[in-house]
């Protein structure tokens, strides 16, 4: 059928539109990522071979981008390259007019195509622009394009490309006129604005470059651009970039690089930088624009992508006079210990005084101020690798091997750690390295006497000599309690915890009371607020291992011009922490006088229907007049309530506060600082500075921990100890929940609404809580105060009593009601036992009677259609197959209970989820009964544990798990007591040590990293379906349309209510949506895109019974998880101590004796599938619909039949029954017999092909080819045929070797098993040995190499990520996360970045060379031998866990020795034969590694055998 | 301090000593003794603290049982108290005499495997140590109402709710026939279950606390009902059931074949001291006797125990169930055999035999059938299994009835159910009277204490409203 680009257009606009109006879609919700790189003539002469490597490498990033549907429409590409004058010249004369000699100026123009009309206009608009600034304009040209080159979409959104030609006087320096042509540019764009023309966009306006891009494949940029052909194009620079977006819509103007930069990665702290950012605005100045600083405001234009708002402040930054490795510092700074006394700590303290940092996955290149730059983030998320020619060019770009370097023209091979710079003064001809970089900007300016102009926190503490606050009489303290809505669960299951160890409680089984806004009883108003967290675009941090990169410093004061450089930027307080103990709050009131007002948020109790309203008023009016009188503290309190004061909830004050500052452009004068009764748990803490607090004093909750001081519940401690660790328990909650985001920096977290409003009036948000999104509207001003007012008549009227008992986190009757409790659990498990079915309706009909929990309670089905007789409904059968046990690890799980589950499913035909923990290999084989004991959906998530080539190999889909309902942001737990022998021996991890797995898969950073995941998947099961995991939240219906590009099966969206083994309870509570908003935004988003169809959606999270399950269907999903029910069908009865081992059931369990309890069966859970499959039945006949497929997506067969608590102001859901319109009849996804959405094939195939006769007889093979970048996952898919035909110790080490000459594309050897040896010549990109399974890689430059290998990059980043055996020997430097979760892995290496041996619990690394940061973090298991010669490891290792010691002569040195001769003799490497010549002397110089945990473990006699064996 | 709960897996369930059989046989006095504070705190530890609390899920009165078992493990007493005083008018009564095998205990989640938390010794331990402490006061409202309630009744749900309305502030008048507080607690139950000082220390409390007790007065003779609706704001009936079923046999008039209500209250006013002379002209004494005592509900228990202390030379309990089967506490039925007592499972009287005075009692056997519609086994008698069993007392232990209100009362709007009980709206707790309620036995027919005090407690939420309403004018407004 032809493509009807108008009638796509119109039905894309209009799904927009709708969705838009829905809040389930906003184009700000786009993420992209790809592939980036710069190629620079070291000398800054320009040269035709930099524009033609460019155009080279381009090519060869293809499979870091995405492609349409129609293979076609590619995500955008481009170049930005230096303007070719002669070309130009010729073109202009052409056209009649001379060269006057003077600047040329090229404008990249993308127009309206479409409308004439509003064509004309903006050339007018251009022109007039241009002229009014005395410039003699050549004319237009009208950019030569071939259409043919472009899929069907994005022509029928291809703007009309044209350049405007213009002169500028000769005699202008280059900067001036760049900044000229920067004014001229916003001028533009505001007059086109203005004119409300949409389609209009300035790809670049300079004398200096000129930037082509577009909606096309990167290897297509020549095809589309010919002019890219013409031998006159030369540089001295170009920037490159290859996007791949969530969206589908092709965008041209979304396309980069961007004027300066092209970004790989992803800002996490948009939100909060961008809220800053027009904060800053307000003292934004700066003689080089003087007047026309008003012109180039806003900053950041609207609707812009983190990419571009990023490229719009570093442009500003640069035209303000910083040069391009300053503004990159400034805004995208190197993880820095504050305190030390470096100069670059120093230089670093400046830049965090001037502004917050734009935190992130970053690879940048950028080209500003004759400047090119290539940089990374903080923490290295994206990988930057760069070579150097003998012939003077710098080619830095995401992969090695991009631009083909011959061997002997290649001087360095190198890569960025995190926050390095790599740079080139084009005007000096000179190559900057980072150390040399920031030597010299460090030197610039005393940054050290600057910054002694601002004060610490303590010193101010000092000077009030401790004084302590009058404490407050137990009386009122209790009233305030019971005000806050406290119970004696917050103070025994949430205060306690903090304030004796220092840590945050633990839960278990998920989150089943009701949201807040259906809740019966009182909730804060932070109950209202979920957790953003990130998931699959960007990576969460890791706050425990990785907690070097993060801070809480706080600095209080105003912000200053950021367009300055002066010492009067530094005259700030410096707190270590925004949370403030009550002692310290009052030396700083103390200590700022009158620089700081105190108001008053509390109102009358009588003060009338409006009370709360005026009173928000009034404490705007009062912080307004007070910072305009010139005050730069607001301290807000609510001290004062009392009988006749009732409190304003805190949230909502600061919240006031700071939007009405925002509005006012007065934010930056002053920081807004709280004091509040009623913040107790990290959560509230979180909101408060969320919402643009600046510091929190908690006074109620150090009552609190005063209180259970006189109780003698805090034995052995102080009060200030207590305090202090109540302190430390929430400052790690908040670098937790911060993580969640990907956030490092809490300037950058403060202010920046990373939540999702839940059943909060949307009016009230936009007007205290702008621009946080609330999609389903709910509480407002008015419900607030009647609630707040009820709360305080109770706690001032009587007797002062005892506490509630609570009931929010463990079921009590007084307390929230709870899904599933005594009532519940037992007529379930009674209808489960029985297989009686009226027993079964007995106990839906319990779950109708209960209250409204979740969203989907207020809904009903409504169908016009007449009943069907239930037999016209498709069977049982058809029905439980769409059912799944969702993945609850073994270990987790007691083995029976995981069995029981897999045997049960695998009965029914249905899938069960193994979890993350590994599958003894003997499930894999039938019981003698037939019974099949193996998971049909094994996971891989962070962890990696007992993910093999095996495991990988037997079943029939593989889920990533990117995110989990009850923790998303967070990695699964296993406390230690539940690690035993089996657990162990499964994890290849030791026994009773805690397993934690990463907040983030490392290797999934970005989208296009997950794309690689998937790939490498498809690579090592060539059968099995993958299925992407995620957690609702708002924008996740883009995240799943970037998921499906990413060629993923399934996705399954899961809610928050989702169980666990163990989480943090305000996890639990706190972070995610329910899965109905992230279903139906997910449906409705694919569908508009036209992906629905190549996708199952699958949801989970709470469902328990059939009316669930045709309710998700009908909001979008074709498959169902039921993960808590299938337990209960078990026999657990939600004891909710899984993280205990002390299950008295025996399911949650690994103690022998409570196993034996376990009295679950298949029978009972195949009931309960067969039960949920009847009633559905029932449901559809009722309905009138004979199967599951022919409801899903029919909104119309629900409808909202309750609007909750009636002071709510208007909860209303038709968010979740939008409905994108689409072409077709199928809604749902494919047939679960379809084929998997196919990959390329790799050169595997080849492989395969090439040693047919060995993978049928296992004789010995060696193979030879020549490889490239864009060839990943060698060696995956030959594993994939040696498992399947010879299991996993089948062959001999080596017995298929595989020589490979080039660099090797990602995860080269992936999941390679034992037998299969790779040795490539040339080097390797990321992930090299990505779960290597016993399999052999040696990597090693070439004889004719010649640089010193040591000393440069061979392999990239997470390098034997998840490996559970094998050998790696790599002749040269590995990058980031060398072996994180290594477990079995033996490696040797010649350096690393930072990072190395994180989360390591087995197999052993050997480093010849200089390690990176935080080596070994949490690494509980293996051994690492590192050679030292100066000395400084130590300050490279993170101590938490390990043991240093110098080698001495013995057995572990001959060990170590006989690891060195076999990487010489493997790889030839100088380093290994120079140490073992001097063995002598050098064997000192190596540290030996061990995790505390093993050292009583260590077998002193050690047998280097097995290793070289292995190798044989 | 750490929390140092979930101790079953390794802690055995240990209860406070019991005394043995052949000492406690020789007194009335309870026969278990306290907890120390170390194995109490031991005893609370091992509760799992379940995210779903099946105990308080199955406690009448939703006991906050994890809540006061974590602060007694904690040694955190005085808290413990105060919240499980906070659900319970009476901790140390309930601890003592609830059949905790079949609520609390009996659906402890680790009761399966590991046996049961010792929650009612644990209770009775954390109240006895606040009277100890002096932690448990006389009720002193912060304010006092000038409406008046009137109870009939001092049992327990009559002094839960009486208890409950004094905190509120209202004027509390109980009237009750009997010449001593506490109803069945003081009459009923027998002192080795739950001495009679706890009870009158209840009885003290309550009068410190300004509730009005008008002893030896019975309604509709002493005073008229419509007398008492005009002196209170609302009257609260919680006269319990006292009517005794009984069963005619041959044989059912002969002397000695009592009821067990009689038998086990002169039994109790003798511990208490009064002169009885039922028991001592030997109607109501089992010394010396063989003693057949017929049913297996607590009263039966209660009734065979009491005969034992009095001396009897045998004591049978005749039962038509099996022990599987009967409504009694197992626990007690273990603490009865202990104690020497006989039980015929499967058996019921076909005819009490003697001349005059009872000498036997001619007994059949019983095999159950078929489940009936409430599921239980229906008793069908084996024919030709007469068997005789020698018995001088025979004490009819069957169950009771609610004795015809409307009569007594002399009110013929009382609304009552077909088995006498009186009607009420259990939403409002309100009769067909307006203003008047009911709460206990005398609505739910013959219960538990437990659930007495359950009523009492949610009559006087009802009540409370009623008044509140009234004194608004809304109830006139509504009507």
């Amino acid at each position: 059928m032809a493509f009807d680009a108008k009638n796509w257009l119109a039905m894309r606009q209009q799904n927009e539109a709708k969705l838009g109006a829905a809040g389930v879609y906003h184009p700000s919700q786009e993420h992209d990522a790809c592939g980036v790189g710069l190629v620079a003539a070291v000398d800054g002469k320009p040269r035709r071979s930099v524009v033609e490597a460019a155009i080279e490498a381009l090519k060869s990033v293809w499979h870091r981008g995405a492609v349409d549907a129609d293979g076609m429409t590619g995500d955008g590409a481009g170049l930005h390259i230096a303007i070719p004058r002669d070309f130009f010249i010729e073109h202009i004369a052409r056209t009649g007019h001379d060269d006057d000699g003077g600047r040329l100026a090229v404008g990249m123009i993308f127009l309206p195509r479409l409308d004439l009309g509003a064509q004309e206009e903006c050339r007018c608009i251009i022109e007039r622009e241009i002229l009014a600034m005395g410039h003699a304009i050549y004319g237009w040209r009208q950019v030569p394009v071939n259409v043919k080159a472009l899929g069907d979409k994005a022509n029928a959104t291809r703007p009309e490309i044209e350049q405007v030609m213009f002169s500028m006087p000769a005699d202008m320096a280059e900067q001036e006129a760049e900044r000229q042509l920067f004014i001229i540019r916003r001028r533009i764009e505001q007059a086109v604005e203005a004119a409300l023309i949409t389609d209009f966009y300035i790809c670049s306006l300079s004398t200096r470059s000129l930037i082509y891009k577009g909606m096309f494949l990167a290897e297509q940029v020549t095809e589309f651009y010919p002019d890219l052909l013409d031998a006159r194009f030369v540089s001295d620079f170009a920037v490159y970039h290859q996007r791949y977006s969530t969206n589908t819509f092709p965008t041209w103007r979304l396309a980069q690089p961007f004027r300066v930069l092209a970004h790989n990665g992803e800002i996490n702290t948009i939100r909060g930088n961008m809220n800053w950012m027009s904060c800053h605005e307000d003292r934004m100045a700066s003689p080089l624009f003087g007047e026309a600083i008003e012109d180039i405001k806003p900053v950041i234009a609207k609707g812009s992508s983190d990419s571009a708002a990023l490229d719009s402040v570093f442009e500003l930054l640069a035209h303000a006079g910083r040069d391009l490795p300053m503004v990159k510092t400034m805004m995208i700074p190197q993880a820095i210990d504050a305190d030390s006394a470096s100069p670059l700590a120093k230089l670093y303290g400046y830049c965090n005084a001037v502004m917050e940092p734009w935190d992130g996955p970053a690879a940048i290149a950028a080209f500003a101020g004759n400047w090119v730059l290539g940089g990374t983030d903080r923490n290295g998320l994206r990988p930057l690798r760069y070579t150097l020619t003998t012939d003077g060019l710098l080619i830095a770009g995401s992969e090695t091997g991009m631009v083909v370097v011959p061997e002997t023209r290649i001087a360095e091979n190198g890569r960025l750690g995190p926050g390095e710079i790599i740079a080139v003064d084009l005007t000096a001809g000179k190559l900057l390295r980072d150390d040399e970089l920031k030597a010299e900007m460090s030197g610039r300016a005393d940054w050290d006497k600057w910054l002694r102009r601002s004060r610490q926190l303590d010193s101010l503490l000092a000077g009030a000599n401790g004084s302590k606050k009058a404490l407050i009489d137990p009386e009122m303290r209790r009233r305030r309690q019971l005000l806050a809505g406290w119970s004696m669960e917050d103070m025994e299951l949430i205060l306690q915890p903090m304030a004796e160890t220092g840590k945050e409680a633990v839960g278990s089984m998920g989150d089943d009371a009701p949201l807040a806004v259906l809740s019966g009883h009182y909730r804060g108003l932070h109950h209202f607020f979920r957790q953003n967290f990130s998931q699959v675009t960007n990576p969460p941090i890791d706050s425990l291992r990785e907690r070097h990169v993060m801070t809480l410093r706080t600095r209080l004061g105003n912000l200053g011009n950021i367009l300055d450089q002066s010492p009067e930027q530094c005259d700030h307080l410096l707190l270590n922490s925004p949370v403030l103990a009550n002692a310290e709050w009052e030396a700083l009131l103390a200590d700022l006088g009158d620089k700081a007002v105190q108001i008053d948020c509390s109102f009358g109790a009588d003060s009338g229907d409006d009370g709360l309203r005026q009173a928000l008023q009034r404490i705007r009016a009062e912080a307004e007049q007070a910072v305009r009188g010139g005050v730069e503290h607001i301290m807000l309190s609510d001290a004062a309530v009392s009988e006749s004061r009732v409190p304003i909830p805190m949230i909502l004050a600061t919240g006031a506060v700071h939007s009405h500052l925002v509005r006012q452009q007065l934010r930056t004068f002053a920081s807004i600082n709280v004091a509040t009764a009623d913040c107790l748990d990290v959560h509230h803490f979180a909101v408060l500075i969320g919402v643009g607090g600046t510091t929190i004093n908690a006074y109620g909750a150090e009552w609190a921990i005063q209180e259970r001081m006189e109780k003698g519940l805090l034995p052995g401690l102080t009060l200030d100890e207590s305090f202090a660790n109540y302190r430390k328990a929430i400052e790690d909650g908040l670098l937790k929940i911060m993580s969640k985001m990907g956030i490092s920096v809490i300037a950058s977290y403060r202010g920046g609404y990373n939540f999702e409003a839940l059943g909060l009036s949307r009016a009230l948000v936009a007007d205290y809580f702008p621009p946080m999104s609330s999609r389903i509207s709910g509480l407002g001003l008015n419900g607030i105060q009647m609630r707040i007012l009820a709360k305080h008549r109770e706690a001032f009227s009587g007797n002062v009593t005892y506490l509630p008992v609570g009931g929010l986190f463990r079921y009590r009757k007084s307390g929230e009601q709870h899904a599933f409790d005594g009532q519940i659990i037992h007529a379930m498990q009674h209808a489960c036992d029985t297989g009686s079915y009226d027993s079964w309706k007995k106990y839906t009909q319990l779950v109708a009677r209960q209250g409204p929990v979740n969203l989907r309670d207020l809904m009903d089905f409504n169908s016009h259609r007449e009943a069907l007789p239930v037999e016209q409904v498709e069977s049982i059968t058809q029905i439980r197959k769409r059912l799944v046990s969702p993945g609850i690890s073994l270990g987790a799980l007691s083995p029976e209970a995981h069995e029981t589950l897999s045997i049960a499913m695998n009965r029914i035909g249905a899938k069960s989820d193994s979890g993350e923990g590994g599958e003894d290999p003997a499930r894999f084989k039938l019981r003698e009964n037939g019974d099949n004991p193996s998971s049909a959906i094994k996971q891989v998530a962070s962890g990696r544990f007992g993910v093999t080539a095996e495991y990988l190999n037997h079943c029939s889909e593989l889920e990533i798990k990117v995110a989990q309902g009850a923790k998303p942001g967070e990695g699964g737990q296993l406390p230690g007591i539940k690690v035993n022998s089996l657990i162990a021996k499964l994890r290849h991890s030791t026994e009773g040590v805690t397993l934690i797995s990463p907040p983030p898969h490392h290797d999934i950073y970005s989208i296009e990293d997950l794309a690689q995941l998937i790939y490498d998947l498809k690579q090592i099961n060539p059968d099995a379906k993958v299925c992407v995991k995620l957690v609702a939240s708002t924008g996740i219906g883009t995240i799943a349309a970037g998921v499906a590009k990413a060629k993923a099966d399934t996705i399954l969206i899961s809610g928050h209510g989702g169980g666990t083994g163990a989480s943090p309870q305000s996890s639990i509570k706190h972070a995610g949506m329910p899965w109905e908003m992230g279903l139906s935004e997910v449906h409705q988003v694919l569908s508009m895109n036209g992906l629905r169809d190549k996708v199952v959606l699958r949801t989970d999270g709470g469902l328990k019974t059939g009316r669930d399950i045709v309710m998700a269907a009908i909001l979008g999903a074709d498959e169902f998880g039921i993960g808590t029910s299938s337990l209960i069908a078990m026999g657990c009865i939600m004891v909710r101590q899984c993280h205990s081992n002390t299950c008295p059931v025996g399911v949650c369990t690994q103690r022998d004796d409570l196993r034996e309890k376990f009295t679950g069966t298949p029978e009972k859970v195949v009931q309960l599938f067969t039960h949920l499959a009847e009633e559905v039945r029932e449901i559809l006949a009722g309905l009138g619909f004979g199967s599951l497929s022919e409801v899903i997506g029919r909104t119309y067969l629900l409808s909202q039949v309750s609007r909750g608590d009636a002071a709510l102001d208007d909860l209303d859901l038709n968010p979740l029954l939008v409905v994108a319109d689409v072409t077709g009849e199928q809604r749902g996804g494919p047939p679960a017999d379809a084929p998997r959405v196919a990959v390329p094939d790799t050169l595997d195939a080849q492989m395969v092909r090439d040693a047919a006769g060995a993978l049928e007889h296992g004789g010995k093979m060696q193979l030879s080819y020549n490889i490239e970048n864009t060839q990943r996952a060698i060696g995956t898919r030959l594993s994939s045929h040696i498992v399947r035909r010879f299991g996993m110790t089948g062959l001999k080490q080596g017995q298929i070797s595989v020589r490979l000459r080039g660099s090797a594309g990602q995860s080269l050897g992936a999941f390679a098993v034992q037998g299969l040896r790779l040795d490539v010549i040339g080097d390797a990109n990321d992930y090299v040995g990505k779960g290597l399974s016993g399999g052999m890689i040696t990597v090693r430059p070439s004889a004719a190499s010649n640089f010193v290998a040591e000393q440069n990059t061979i392999i990239g980043n997470t390098v034997l990520y998840g490996a559970t055996g094998g050998l790696l020997l790599a002749a040269g430097q590995a990058g980031e996360r060398l072996a994180v979760r290594n477990s079995g892995a033996i490696a040797v290496v010649e350096g690393c970045g930072s990072n190395g041996c994180e989360y390591m619990t087995g197999g052993e690394v050997v480093i010849l060379g200089k390690t990176g940061s935080n080596f070994g973090a949490g690494m509980t298991g293996g051994k690492a031998f590192v050679y030292d010669p100066e000395g400084v490891f130590p300050d490279h290792v993170n101590p938490a866990t390990l043991h240093l010691s110098r080698m001495q002569p013995g057995s572990w040195a001959d060990h170590l020795r006989g690891l060195l001769e076999l990487h010489a003799k493997e790889t030839d490497s100088a380093q290994a034969k120079r140490l073992l010549n001097q063995w002598r002397t050098e064997q000192g110089h190596f540290w030996f590694v061990i995790p505390l945990e093993v050292m009583d473990k260590l077998d002193p006699a050690v047998d280097a055998e097995s290793v070289l064996t292995a190798s044989a | 301090m750490a929390s140092k709960m979930l101790q079953f897996v390794s802690e055995a369930k240990a209860m406070p000593d019991k005394r043995k059989a052949a000492t406690r046989k020789a007194d009335f006095d309870e026969i278990y003794a306290d907890f120390s504070a170390q194995s109490a705190e031991t005893q609370a530890a091992r509760c799992s603290q379940c995210g779903v609390p099946f105990c308080q899920v199955n406690c009448p009165l939703h006991n906050n049982i994890p809540d006061w078992l974590m602060l007694t493990a904690e040694d955190r007493l005085q808290e413990a108290y105060e919240v499980a005083s906070a659900t319970n008018n009476f901790p140390e009564i309930c601890g003592r005499i609830c059949p905790q095998d079949r609520l609390c205990e009996g659906n402890c989640v680790i009761e399966k495997g590991f046996e049961s938390v010792t929650i009612g010794a644990v209770e009775k331990y954390i109240t006895e140590t606040a009277f100890d402490k002096g932690w448990v006061k006389p009720v002193a409202p912060s304010v006092e109402l000038e409406q008046s309630v009137g109870i009939i009744g001092a049992g327990p749900a009559g002094l839960a709710a009486a208890d409950q309305l004094r905190r509120k502030g209202y004027q509390v008048v109980i009237y009750d026939r009997y010449d001593r507080v506490g109803g069945l607690l003081i009459y009923g139950i027998p002192g080795f279950k739950l001495e009679k000082d706890i009870v009158q220390r209840r009885a003290d409390l309550l009068a410190a606390g300004g509730v009005e007790f008008q002893l030896n007065c019975e309604i509709g003779k002493d005073i008229s009902f419509a007398e008492l609706r005009a002196r209170h704001a609302a009257v609260l009936i919680a006269t319990g059931v006292y009517k005794a079923r009984d069963i005619q046999l041959p044989g059912s008039g002969l002397d000695g074949v009592v009821p067990a209500l009689d038998y086990l209250t002169a039994s109790n006013r003798k511990s208490l001291g009064d002169k009885v002379a039922d028991f001592d002209s030997g109607t109501l004494n089992a010394e010396g006797r063989d003693v057949v005592v017929i049913g297996g509900g607590d009263t039966a228990m209660d009734c065979v125990r009491t005969a034992v202390r009095q001396k009897a030379k045998s004591v049978t309990c005749l039962y038509r169930r099996d022990r599987a089967n009967m409504p009694g506490s197992q626990r007690e039925v273990e603490n009865a055999e202990e104690e020497g007592v006989q039980f015929e499972w499967l058996s019921a009287p076909r005819a009490f035999d003697g001349d005059g005075r009872v000498e036997s009692v001619i007994a059949q056997s019983i095999h159950l059938g078929q489940p009936d519609e409430t599921g239980r086994q229906v008793p069908q008698i084996i024919d030709g299994s007469d068997r005789r069993l020698p018995a001088d007392l025979v004490i009819k232990a069957l169950g009771f009835d609610a004795e015809d209100l409307p009569a007594l009362f002399g009110e013929k709007d009382l609304t009552v159910t077909r088995w006498g009980t009186v009607q009420i709206d259990w939403q409002s707790m309100m009769t067909s009277m307006d203003g008047v309620f009911a709460a206990g036995d005398i609505v739910r027919g013959a219960s538990l204490v437990v659930w007495g005090v359950r009523d009492g407690r949610d009559a006087a939420v009802a009540i409370d409203s009623f008044i509140q309403a009234e004194a608004r004018g809304e109830n006139r407004a509504a009507s």
